[in-house]
């Protein structure tokens, strides 16, 4: 069965999921993985997008936390703050994050990379948080999806924009914190979680044909390697064919917004009423 | 009263502006608006207002953003202010970030007339680093701590609805996200509709009223003001025509180019409208009836 890593990081993150879970979710591969997950063993999972969607059954693909499909056959659409307000409170069980930098205890870096610069005065301006902080703040647990190399995984992050476990043990409990943190990092070589007591990064999981070495090399730190170590399952048949049926242009999976004409556009939502995901 | 119109009457030279909208529903005819009308030294309070802030960023009308989140989504970065805060280009700005609840709290305690609100985000971040509005607390009843944020209460709010009124009643049939809260914190409201209907067709369903007239100072009927977004149960996201504007706006150059030919040399929105092509929003209008069909 052939497969993209990028299709092996959404069946991964889909796996997170537990049926019955509240799952607040941006926008690409962390829905697709939610979606995902609501087509296979998850099927009374809700969805919520930051736009105040919750439970959107859609015929087609969610392009945005506000498109239209948010709220196509969803079960309420409430006003952004309260959708929020629930996170606080606790309703949320899994929030699906990603971002530019990951650090050595789960912090995200999506607001700058510093570089030989500042916060004033970035290398490279990334667009910020959005609700990315208030879904580290307080979803129940996070999955964090980034792909695994060396200038995206640091001992410390240049902004922490998404708190993890913020420098390990209970720093994060003791900041204020309700409850939360990454349970979670999926890369396109490895899984990662974290250890029990200083809250470190530690190796998981490994994909079919990676080796320790091959993760190891993208660290910069003495990596934390589980004693139980697995090998990553491949995508099934079936989950592929989810995949494909939710994305079928590869929007997101693929390199299929560069040759998007209109037609192609119309078509592939044509196709989408007709072929109901 | 034509967006011009409004735009000419309630948003000045250095005016603090919060647009309505999240992910889709944006108030891109309104940005345009008023980067025509070249009204600069603007602060921006707003979530993620991807458009308007990207293009009023762009058109060097901007003197300070006050957000959570600038780009385009899945199709593209927002590149002018990437070129603005890496480069300084068109100008430098000021900015002052927060996060999409941070900022829809800023909003909801400006709508309720107190000075500021708690949360439970940003602790443990590097927000109140680089943002001294932030301030940390514990509260005085339980100890806990809590981030403080403060009352957003702009100038004026401009917000784009399904329909409304001649009065101002504005309903949503989609995402409303923050309309109801940047309404009631405004000093002045824009609301702009893609249908304006008889008041008696709002009565029949008064639940969906969002944003009431009182919170309102014009109202302005603007078919299709969200183009490229989408505006669920009005039309689908036109992501092909996104993807063309942001291979334009990479460059500087590609950037004014664009605006050019959509905006200052255009008369409004409508011509706007025209220059996109009828036949291709009819598209967009139909594609959406087929997967959110009109209920009301």
């Amino acid at each position: 069965m052939e497969y993209t890593l990028s299709e092996l990081m959404i069946v991964a993150s889909a796996r997170e999921i537990q049926d019955g879970e509240v799952i607040f979710a941006g926008v690409g591969n962390p829905l697709l993985g939610a979606l995902l997950a609501q087509k296979t063993h998850a099927p009374s999972a809700m969805i919520a997008t930051e736009g105040g969607a919750l439970g959107p059954r859609p015929k087609r693909l969610i392009l945005g936390i506000g498109d239209s499909a948010c709220s196509e056959n969803a079960m309420t659409v409430m006003p952004l703050w309260r959708l929020f307000a629930d996170q606080q409170n606790g309703f949320v069980d899994v929030g699906m994050v990603g971002g530019a930098q990951v650090d050595r205890y789960g912090n995200l870096n999506s607001t700058a990379i510093f570089g030989d610069g500042n916060y004033f005065a970035p290398a490279s301006r990334l667009p910020g948080s959005g609700g990315a902080n208030d879904i580290a703040s307080c979803a129940g647990r996070t999955v964090i999806s980034i792909p695994l190399q060396r200038r995206r995984f640091l001992e410390r992050v240049d902004y922490i924009t998404s708190p993890g476990y913020l420098t390990g043990g209970d720093s994060r409990e003791r900041s204020g914190l309700p409850r939360g943190g990454p349970a979670a990092v999926i890369t396109d070589k490895c899984i990662f979680r974290f250890h029990p007591e200083t809250r470190e990064l530690m190796l998981d999981s490994i994909h079919p044909n990676v080796t320790v070495e091959d993760v190891k090399k993208e660290i910069p730190w003495e990596l934390l390697i589980s004693n139980d170590l697995k090998e990553t399952k491949a995508p099934t048949e079936k989950e592929l064919q989810i995949i494909h049926m939710l994305d079928p242009q590869g929007i997101f999976i693929g390199n299929g917004l560069k040759e998007l004409t209109f037609e192609k556009y119309i078509a592939m939502l044509e196709s989408s009423l007709d072929h109901a995901i | 009263m034509t967006l011009t119109e409004a735009v000419q009457k309630f948003v000045h030279e250095g005016s603090t502006v919060a647009f309505g909208g999240m992910g889709g529903t944006q108030c891109v005819a309104h940005a345009y608006e008023i980067a025509r009308q070249r009204i600069g030294n603007l602060t921006l309070i707003c979530e993620s207002p991807a458009e308007p802030a990207d293009i009023l960023i762009g058109a060097g009308l901007v003197k300070k953003a006050e957000v959570a989140w600038i780009a385009y989504a899945v199709a593209g970065l927002g590149y002018n202010f990437r070129r603005c805060v890496e480069q300084k280009v068109p100008r430098e700005i000021e900015l002052e970030e927060y996060s999409n609840y941070g900022m829809s709290l800023r909003f909801l305690a400006g709508a309720m007339g107190v000075p500021f609100l708690p949360t439970k985000s940003f602790l443990g971040s590097d927000f109140a680093k680089y943002n001294s509005r932030i301030q940390e607390m514990e509260a005085p009843y339980t100890g806990e701590k809590v981030s403080l944020v403060p009352a957003a209460q702009p100038d004026v709010a401009l917000i784009h609805c399904s329909r409304a009124d001649r009065f101002g009643n504005g309903q949503y049939f989609g995402i409303s996200a923050s309309a109801e809260n940047i309404a009631r914190a405004a000093k002045h409201t824009i609301l702009t509709c893609e249908k304006l209907v008889d008041q008696e067709l709002i009565r029949k369903t008064p639940n969906l009223t969002i944003v009431p007239g009182y919170t309102v100072d014009a109202v302005c009927e603007v078919p299709f003001a969200s183009h490229p977004w989408n505006m669920a149960y009005d039309y689908i996201y036109d992501l092909p025509f996104h993807s063309q504007q942001m291979k334009a706006f990479k460059t500087r150059e590609g950037f004014e180019i664009w605006m050019e030919r959509y905006c200052y040399g255009v008369e409004d929105w409508n011509e706007y409208l025209r220059e996109v092509g009828f036949e291709r929003l009819m598209k967009l209008h139909q594609m959406e009836e087929k997967f959110n069909p009109s209920v009301y």
